[in-house]
């Protein structure tokens, strides 16, 4: 065979490859649309139980990064000898933002530590009656941001630097609580990784039910478009398409519900943060990660689908039950 | 065109449906099939079709034998093959045209194609002005020329028939055997099972008999008028 011969055949092929999708893809949109209440109904589960995973991986993201603004909670606090002069303090300040760039360096010096506690404690004139200030120097560093761990890493690095300083007589950092933090944080993350499974098990499972069904009510159909020489892809198609169009309708009603929730929730938790003095947006899902949930919705009915018409096929094959009555 | 060497088909069970039949039969050529039912005819032109794979024996049509190919080139066996049922098999919820131009849109022609091939296979069986019109709306023999119109409009060297004029009265059967030996003198190949031994005496085709899964007879087609 010649090869502009070969040439013209292959574009043919691919030619009524596209037709045949093409015809696949419309009629099975059409097919969905045809069935409103039932594809409504469909699309509504998959949207939930879509939606129930990503709320969570939302709230874990807007808590991550709530507590991590907050600098002073991962701050160490370091409390010079006594004796300690100003300028040994300015020095080891510059130091420390040589060596690890930390976010915050804040100085509070004997006579701003005496002012605090007196305003704080309430002891005011009594505390009038010492003849010296007894505080010392005090210094608050806090990390470079990052993430849970890394804050957590840069909290160590900087304990570990600071009790090697001579003028240094204690460091204290609520330790506990910063762990405690990250512990939670990645059970949130490992219940997030189960949810998506689980919940992407439930998707899979409504599509291939939903097409089970809706290959059932085409058995005939199915027959005879086998009996007229539809191969395997020819038949698979219209319900691979189905399964699709489940997938990627249901994603997107997750995205509007999660949007939806994100708005509503905003003015409450804006006014609930309002009392710890913070001011706070809400962070969506965004453009990037809302695409990756369309693709995997869509691959998830996608695959639904071809689960239930491959177990159906092979009754079609060759000394199947095709077209026997 | 179709060669059976001692072809067997046992079905799963043990009922044998087909015992040690040879038989060929030529390009071009018109030929019927009888014998009572459960002679095994349907499971003869099963086995051209691939619907079946015989038990024993070889099943060459077009020049592929059947017996040993794949599965997966059962669709292209169908698709040169047109296949006549006697229930139709007709989608419903599809237009006349709709179900002619099936094949077609298997093969993956143009629309305009598609189009302009259904409504000459229609004008072939004489129901061009039913194009539109829904299966159901249509009586036994149109819609038994629906069928014809689907298995011809893709032009297969090879037609089969089940029992196409089944539920047809004997004028509307002759109209239908007249339009297969049409169909046969374009160079098309065409078997037909049915029992309607009167009808099929006056065609004066060759004549395969089926006994109990034997091939009881071969009478040959006889030219004098």
């Amino acid at each position: 065979m010649s090869s502009t011969k070969w040439l013209s055949q292959l574009r043919r092929k691919i030619r009524a490859w596209i037709r045949r999708h093409s015809y696949s893809f419309f009629s099975s949109l059409g097919v969905l649309l045809k069935h409103k209440i039932g594809t409504l109904m469909t699309v509504l589960v998959l949207g939930i139980a879509m939606f129930l995973p990503l709320g969570l991986y939302i709230t874990l993201e807007n808590l991550d990064d709530m507590n991590l603004r907050q600098d002073e909670w991962s701050a160490v606090t370091v409390f010079f000898k006594p004796g300690v002069t100003q300028d040994e303090v300015g020095r080891l300040a510059e130091e420390l933002e040589k060596r690890m760039q930390p976010e915050i360096v804040r100085i509070i010096s004997p006579e701003e530590g005496m002012a605090d506690f007196r305003e704080a404690s309430g002891f005011g004139d009594s505390l009038e009656m010492l003849e010296e200030n007894p505080l010392p120097w005090v210094m608050q560093v806090s990390p470079k941001p990052g993430s849970t761990e890394q804050v957590e890493h840069g909290v160590e690095e900087l304990t570990a630097y600071l009790q090697s300083v001579d003028s240094v007589e204690v460091t204290q950092f609520d330790y506990k609580w910063l762990q405690r933090l990250g512990r939670m944080m990645e059970l949130g993350e490992a219940a997030v990784s189960i949810l998506i499974f689980l919940f992407g098990v439930a998707v899979v499972t409504v599509v291939a039910n939903t097409i089970r069904l809706d290959v059932a009510s085409h058995a005939e159909e199915i027959e005879i478009l086998a009996l007229v020489g539809a191969g395997n892809a020819f038949v698979r198609q219209p319900f691979l398409y189905s399964g699709l169009w489940y997938g990627v309708i249901g994603a997107l009603l997750a995205i509007v519900l999660l949007f939806l929730t994100i708005l509503y929730l905003d003015r409450p938790l804006g006014l609930l943060l309002e009392t710890y003095g913070t001011v706070y947006d809400m962070r969506g899902l965004g453009v990037y990660n809302s695409l990756w949930v369309l693709l995997g919705g869509g691959f998830l009915g996608w695959l639904g689908a071809w689960i239930s018409v491959q177990r159906y096929l092979r009754l079609l094959r060759v000394g199947g039950r095709l077209g026997r009555r | 065109m179709i060669k059976f060497e001692r072809v067997s088909k046992l079905y799963p069970g043990g009922s044998r449906a087909l015992a040690d039949v040879s038989f060929s039969i030529e390009r071009g050529s018109m030929v019927f099939l009888t014998g009572h039912s459960g002679a095994g005819k349907s499971t003869l032109l099963r086995l051209v079709m691939m619907l079946e794979r015989a038990s024993r024996g070889q099943v060459i049509v077009n020049g592929r034998n059947l017996s040993t190919a794949p599965d997966r080139v059962a669709p292209m066996v169908r698709r040169n093959t047109g296949m006549i049922f006697q229930d139709h098999k007709l989608l419903r919820d599809k237009t006349v045209a709709d179900n002619v131009g099936l094949p077609l849109l298997i093969a993956g022609l143009k629309y305009s194609d598609i189009r302009k091939r259904v409504r000459a296979a229609l004008d072939k069986v004489g129901l061009l002005d039913k194009e539109n019109a829904w299966p159901l709306t249509l009586s036994g023999g149109e819609q038994q020329r629906v069928g014809i119109a689907r298995a011809i409009v893709a032009m297969p060297p090879l037609l089969l028939a089940d029992e196409p004029t089944g539920n047809l009265d004997p004028n509307l059967s002759r109209e239908l055997f007249s339009l297969f030996e049409h169909v046969s003198e374009q160079g098309v190949t065409v078997l037909i099972a049915s029992h309607d031994l009167n009808l099929i005496r006056q065609m004066r085709k060759r004549v395969l008999v089926l006994s109990a899964g034997r091939l009881a007879d071969d009478i040959p087609a006889s030219d004098d008028p």
